[in-house]
């Protein structure tokens, strides 16, 4: 290692996660072996935020930004701009006879049952959709040539209209790129102003419309998000940081601002993506790589299954579009601390799917809201004191919330805490509902399994989850709301590579199968070296997604081993195995079709050993001793701990609540609380 | 109920609701077949003892199975039920309309706790080949059910954890597809193993007592809800009718009428009215049950839209009574052929839409589109000596506009778990096949306040020789769907052969359609109807849909009356003054409830329910095959009449009828 480098990973580092409420970041100092946090409200233009807590640092601690030698940084612009519907006009220049493929999308609705189910609209008015007369066949051979003329006719009828993103859309271009590529060039020598991206660059994979829609999102949020990094940049160059900046991906990875740049739809999913790297680094500090993350926040939940590795899912959606790239499989389900409770006309009780959300929010936040939610029922039973929100920052009206509760109360004919107890084990049935079929779809047994809870509410709810569900144990880190910034702190450098084959691997010489997998390594590689980062390791991770012939639904096959030298027969075998591990069958006999193959590549980052982080007060007071706690139909004296009271080792036996800054446990009755020496609190049944 | 078992209720129907989902997981994941992936023609449900649905996925499978009449099966099957016992059948009659064509294999499974029958994992799945005349078992035009395939009455395909595998030979060697249905069952299979493991982990949560008693207590929660959402619909006698368009099969227009009475907290179906059962494969076995699935669709559809956290299971078609005559196309006499039957239900639910429609305006749609087809392309494969089968598109039309909303183009609201199939997975499966068009069908959809969907148009070429092409359950090519409130119908569908030697020529709906190397075939599907007047259509959204080209300047002009300039503006004046033109010859009356189009509402004029009633009392006495054979000639005969210039009133009709039963030898 040259000596400039050591200085790099000496220096500090910095993680921040801009979210719509607060902007979290952790600075890691490498030589003391500690990470410090701040966690500052979110500004209207994001970076704000950003320096301020750059100028917390350094009036709080003495780090100059000048010493901070990275700086990884989480955005949900581009996820909101697509939700929002404000990004930029974008024009496709697309194959004839296909003009509606993004009018059509795959035809499915959301909602099977709603005769009001909402008509999507597609990102492009279907006026800026303009036909290109080419055609390439199945196989990539050319049916029609592509015309010049005509494709510089409709790109000046676009940019006549107004617009300055284009986004090129053949059919078959996964498969040869020719004409994209031919027509991306002819409109960069005639517009040189206008950002030009083709389908298959940004993700050359099999299926027109979702391929399509990658490329028009990326060009529909590309503006604004360019000049979000540009205006970073310049504000943290001039709040002199010297670094350079890197992004957080969907894929829980990092990349260059550079990089994200131009790929900015690559970010979409990151938010979520980064508190499972979190969630995994957590792990990896304990030893644990079988984990269910249980992230709670005002509107939902969100889960994620890591049985060993990080999980991948190429079925994401945002809003109404489905994203195909890889991306952290995080899904979204049951009621979050927000989730309203209501009585139905036949006096049932249910909770949510509405959502007073941050605003405005639980009865209990006095913001207006009236309606009884989640977070008013952790009130009325005891779980949450009124004094312990944001330690105490924060101005909660514990009488607000029960008379919230007190109105369900009266119509259901039960007492408050009644009420609220019942309103928490319905929302615990509705996440129960919601993460069963998600164990399942990955085939694991719970009872392996440690739940691991973040956000604000997950560490709440989390025990009365695994005490339905069966976890092995309960993980709850020391900064649970800071768990995103976490994951952009630690993340690695990491791109996805797909080529797509549909091809029986009978049919395929294993030299053949060989040589794409080699190709996209050397692609991997090539993106590696012009991210130009010193990284400690490099792996290469490959996969391969494959079916029986006749189906048409793809398992992704992780490939096992590390070397070059397998064979077209070994990956049947693995995939029949891993057949066979999620279905529980498999026909040894049957033809193989090889439909993609993946790689990903990782530049691991360095991870210094995080003994402690150092999050607002270090020391504590809780609320009160002890108070009451209404659980399951029955009232108990709870013992009440401020969490920096709890040093390493310490043993205590449930029922029992630990506040903290950034959020509330509830350890009930029937689970032994320990004290890890990462500080972690770990919560096992006894 | 006290209140802790309402508290209890919600929680259990949760994890009901876990177990049933997870099943589909199971299935979706593990099936082999296009129908499962792309059509999601499946389903697994849990059932009580008695046959009633108790929990039924929400976002997998077909979601209709609500309604599904289970107790006939069961009761089949006698006291012999054990544990790792498993059941199949596939047939209409022996489950009196559990089963409503061969096509759809059902397994289920008795789970049981220390001896004692708990509740029953049900799943069926629609296999790609049941052996019969045509590959895929499903012909339209077949006329017995003999002809649709084997037919498997109830009977154990496990004993106590064996499988009869003499049986299930025999079943594999009767359908053109064996190692794919094999598969199909191989992942209902898991989906039921799945369930009793599920159901025993909630007995040992929340003991046996709990879960046992659950069952009725959540199916009559379902009830009460239904009962208490159709308690606010006014009371009344509501009929509507409309026509499945059977002139493929060569039987003209076969009549659904409904008359739909409300009354307090129950809808009664009586389908009195109804046309014979019929000489193609559109029959419905419904057996007439209470709630059967195949015609309350649309019904339990509304009750979700109401009440989107409504208990989703049988509970809902409890106070959906249902009367139809013996020997109808939704009640037929056995040895019906059944394969098409799903236009037929379509048509049952576009006319329960539209008579419910009467006495709740506000909380229904316009017409969907009413085709759910799916094109089918088979061609040599030289290779094998055999041939491949491969699904093209689902043919489907725009969704009808809705009272605050436009439709939705390109699919309907009925039929919207469909999936397309991309053309790059396509015709790299199908190489033969070149896909030229696939779009928004333009100025297709039902002009209104709000418009209706857009249909589709599919253009693609054959680079074989012997293709062969099909796409049962095309509909309306002769009544566009139906607008309301002043709106007007989407347009009907069409079917344009384009042969490489010879004229372009179109051809109506298909059955079976020969095409070789060059042929070209074009497919538009319907628009859906329009809600309110169009022109009261905000000019900005019609300039909108202008600019898009999804509606013509001169359909703008003419019925919205939006002058769009070559500027590609809004003309003020012209628009203003073709607009006030409008509304005057509109009138101050309420719109009318429905938008017929003019094929619609000349057939009207000739054929009032006057005329319907009255060949349905002359004919009522007849057994079903002379009866549908009456009912048949005796419109054609009057349609002669009609067409020499005569006219035809409903008094004319015993006389009619009378002679031709002469002529047909006394029948």
């Amino acid at each position: 290692m040259a000596a400039n480098d050591r200085a790099r990973t000496a220096a500090f580092r910095l993680g921040v996660d801009v979210g719509g409420t607060f902007t979290d970041m952790l600075l890691m100092d490498a030589a003391e072996n500690r990470v410090l946090a701040h966690k500052t409200p979110s500004t209207v233009e994001p970076e704000d935020a950003v320096m301020n807590g750059l100028r917390a640092f350094e009036d709080r601690h003495g780090v100059a930004p000048s010493s901070i030698g990275y700086f990884s940084h989480g955005t949900t612009i581009a996820v909101n701009t697509l939700l929002e519907r404000n990004g930029e006009s974008v024009g496709v220049l697309i194959t004839e006879g296909f003009r509606d493929t993004l009018e059509l999308r795959r035809l499915r609705l959301s909602k099977a049952n709603d005769l009001f189910v909402p008509k999507p609209v597609s990102l492009v008015p279907r006026r800026h959709v303009r036909e290109i007369s080419e055609r390439l066949d199945a196989f990539g051979k050319v049916l029609k040539p592509i015309d010049r003329a005509q494709v510089e006719a409709q790109t000046r009828a676009l940019y006549e209209a107004g617009i300055r993103n284009i986004a090129v859309c053949f059919l078959h271009s996964f498969r040869n790129p020719a004409h994209e590529t031919q027509a991306k060039a002819w409109i960069e020598a005639l517009y040189p102003d206008l950002y030009v991206c083709t389908s298959a660059e940004i993700w050359p994979q099999q299926r027109e419309y979702e391929r399509f829609l990658i490329s028009v999102i990326n060009s529909y949020i590309g503006g604004r998000m360019k000049r979000y990094f540009s205006t970073l940049r310049e504000k943290s160059r001039g709040a002199g940081l010297t670094t350079r900046v890197f992004s957080t991906k969907s894929n829980g990875g990092v990349m260059s601002l550079e990089a994200a740049a131009d790929r900015p739809v690559q970010t979409m999913l990151s938010g979520p993506a980064s508190g499972v790297i979190g969630a995994c680094h957590i792990g990896r500090q304990i030893g644990e790589n079988k984990l269910v993350t249980l992230d709670m926040g005002g509107t939902s939940v969100d889960v994620a299954i890591v049985n060993g590795d990080i999980p991948y899912s190429t079925e994401n959606t945002v809003g109404d579009f489905p994203v195909i790239m890889p991306a952290v499989d995080v899904s979204a389900i049951g009621a979050g601390g927000g989730s309203i409770a209501w009585i139905d006309p036949e006096g049932v009780l249910k909770v949510g799917p509405k959502s007073a959300g941050a605003n405005p929010g639980p009865a209990a936040y006095a913001r207006g809201g009236t309606d009884a939610t989640v977070t008013d029922a952790y009130l009325t039973v005891g779980i949450c004191s009124p004094d312990a929100f944001l330690g105490g920052e924060m101005t909660v009206d514990a009488a607000l919330g029960l008379a919230a509760v007190e109105r369900l109360a009266e119509r259901l004919g039960m007492t408050p805490t009644e009420t609220a107890d019942a309103i928490l084990r319905v929302a615990s049935a509705n996440i129960y509902a919601g993460l069963i079929p998600h164990l399942a779809r990955r085939g694991v047994n719970a009872g392996d399994f440690s739940l691991l809870a973040y956000g604000a509410a997950g560490p709440t709810h989390s025990f009365l989850v695994a005490r339905e569900i069966g976890f092995k144990r309960v993980i709850v880190p020391p900064t649970p709301g800071l768990l995103c910034a976490l994951g952009c702190l630690v993340a690695d450098l990491r791109n996805d590579f797909v080529e797509t084959i549909w091809q029986d691997l009978d049919d395929i010489s294993d030299d053949q199968m060989r040589a794409k997998f080699a190709e996209q390594r050397a692609q991997g590689m090539d993106w590696l070296a012009r991210e130009d980062v010193q990284v400690e390791r490099l792996f290469v991770l490959r996969s391969a997604d494959m079916c029986y012939v006749g189906q048409s639904f793809e398992l992704t096959v992780p490939i096992p081993v590390e070397t070059d030298d397998f064979t077209t027969d070994d990956l049947a075998a693995w995939f029949h195995a891993h057949h066979r591990k999620v279905y529980g069958h498999a026909d040894a006999d049957a033809p193989v079709r090889l439909i993609d193959v993946r790689t990903q590549i990782v530049g691991e980052m360095p991870k210094p050993e995080v003994r402690r982080i150092e999050a607002g007060p270090t020391e504590g007071e809780a609320s009160a001793p002890w108070r009451k706690v209404f659980d399951r139909g029955a009232e108990h004296d709870v013992v009440v701990v401020h969490r920096a009271t709890l040093e390493p080792g310490r043993k205590i036996a449930g029922p029992l609540i630990v506040e903290q800054y950034d959020t509330t446990i509830y350890v009930p009755d029937g689970f032994m609380v320990t004290i890890d020496e990462h500080l972690n609190l770990i919560g096992t049944p006894t | 109920m006290n209140l802790d078992d309402k508290i209890q209720l919600e929680i259990l129907a949760n994890r009901f609701q876990a177990v049933v989902d997870e099943m589909a997981q199971v299935v979706f994941r593990t099936a082999h077949t296009v129908f499962v992936k792309e059509t999601q023609d499946y389903g697994t449900v849990l059932v009580s003892p008695d046959g009633e649905v108790f929990a039924a996925p929400r976002r997998y499978g077909v979601m209709m199975m609500v309604g599904m009449p289970m107790g006939d099966a069961i009761a089949a099957m006698g006291p012999d039920v054990r544990e790792g016992d498993v059941f199949m059948s596939n047939d209409p009659e022996a489950t009196r309309g559990m089963c409503t064509h061969l096509s759809d294999v059902f397994l289920w499974k008795p789970i049981f706790h220390d001896g004692k029958l708990i509740c029953y994992a049900w799943t069926f799945i629609h296999v790609s080949d049941v052996g019969g005349a045509v590959p895929g078992s499903i012909q339209p035009s077949s006329y017995e059910v003999y002809q649709e395939g084997i037919r498997v009455p109830p009977r154990k395909l496990y004993r106590e954890g064996v499988l009869d595998q003499s049986f299930l030979d025999m079943f594999c060697a009767n359908c053109r597809t064996p190692e794919q249905n094999w598969g199909d069952m191989k992942a209902c299979l898991a989906s039921l193993a799945t369930a009793e493991r599920h159901v025993h982990e909630l007995i040992d949560q929340f003991s046996e007592a709990t879960i046992e008693a659950s069952i009725p207590a959540l199916l009559d929660y379902g009830e009460k809800q239904a009962r208490r959402v159709i308690s606010s619909v006014p009371d009344g006698v509501y009929k509507f009718s409309d026509f499945i368009e059977a002139d493929m099969a060569g039987l003209g227009l076969v009549r659904i009428n409904l008359t739909l009475t409300v009354a307090g907290d129950e809808f009664l179906m009586d389908f009195a009215g109804t046309a014979p059962q019929v000489r193609a494969a559109l029959n419905l076995p419904s057996f007439s049950k209470n709630g059967h699935w195949m015609l309350i669709t649309a019904l339990i559809n509304w009750f979700c839209t109401r009440e989107p956290t409504i208990a989703y299971n049988a509970g809902l078609a409890r106070p959906l009574k249902i009367r139809i005559p013996e020997g109808t196309i939704i009640n037929p006499r056995n040895g019906a052929a059944y394969g098409a039957r799903y236009s037929t239900s379509h048509k049952v639910c576009d006319v329960a839409i539209a008579a419910l429609a009467q006495a709740v305006p506000m909380q229904l749609p316009a017409t969907d589109s009413g085709q759910g087809s799916i094109l089918l392309v088979s061609v040599p494969d030289f290779a094998s000596g055999g041939r491949k089968v491969s699904v093209i598109q689902p043919i489907v039309g725009g969704a009808g506009a809705r009272p605050m909303h436009d439709g939705v183009d390109g699919t309907m609201v009925l039929l919207n778990f469909l999936k397309n199939i991309p053309t790059e997975v396509l015709e790299r499966e199908m190489p033969e096949v070149l896909i030229h068009h696939y779009g928004l069908r333009p100025d297709s959809g039902g002009p209104g306040r709000y418009r209706g969907g857009t249909g589709i148009e599919i253009d693609f070429e054959t680079r074989a020789p012997y293709t062969t092409v099909t796409s049962r359950a095309m509909e309306r090519y002769i009544f566009g769907p139906p607008g309301r409130q002043g709106g007007h119908a989407g347009a009907t569908g069409y079917t344009l052969f384009k042969p490489r030697r010879g004229d372009d020529r179109d051809i109506g709906k298909i059955d079976l359609l020969d095409m070789t190397i060059g042929d070209r075939l074009k497919i538009g599907t319907q628009g859906g109807g329009g809600f309110g007047y169009p022109f009261e259509r905000p000019e900005a959204d019609v300039l909108d849909d202008v600019l898009n080209g999804l509606v013509s300047r001169e359909t703008a002009a003419e019925l919205y009356g939006v002058i769009v300039t070559d500027a590609d503006t809004v003309d003020i004046g012209k628009t203003r003054d073709r607009r006030d033109g409008l509304r005057r010859a509109a009138g101050a009356a309420p719109p009318p409830q429905f938008g017929f189009d003019v094929a619609r509402l000349d057939h009207n004029r000739r054929w009032p329910d006057a005329m319907y009633d009255a060949i349905d009392t002359e004919i009522r006495d007849l057994p079903p095959i002379s009866r549908q054979l009456i009912y048949y000639e005796v419109q054609q005969h009057i349609e002669d009449i009609w067409a020499d210039g005569g006219t035809v009133v409903a008094g004319d009709v015993p006389a009619l009828v009378a002679a031709l039963r002469e002529e047909y030898g006394g029948v």
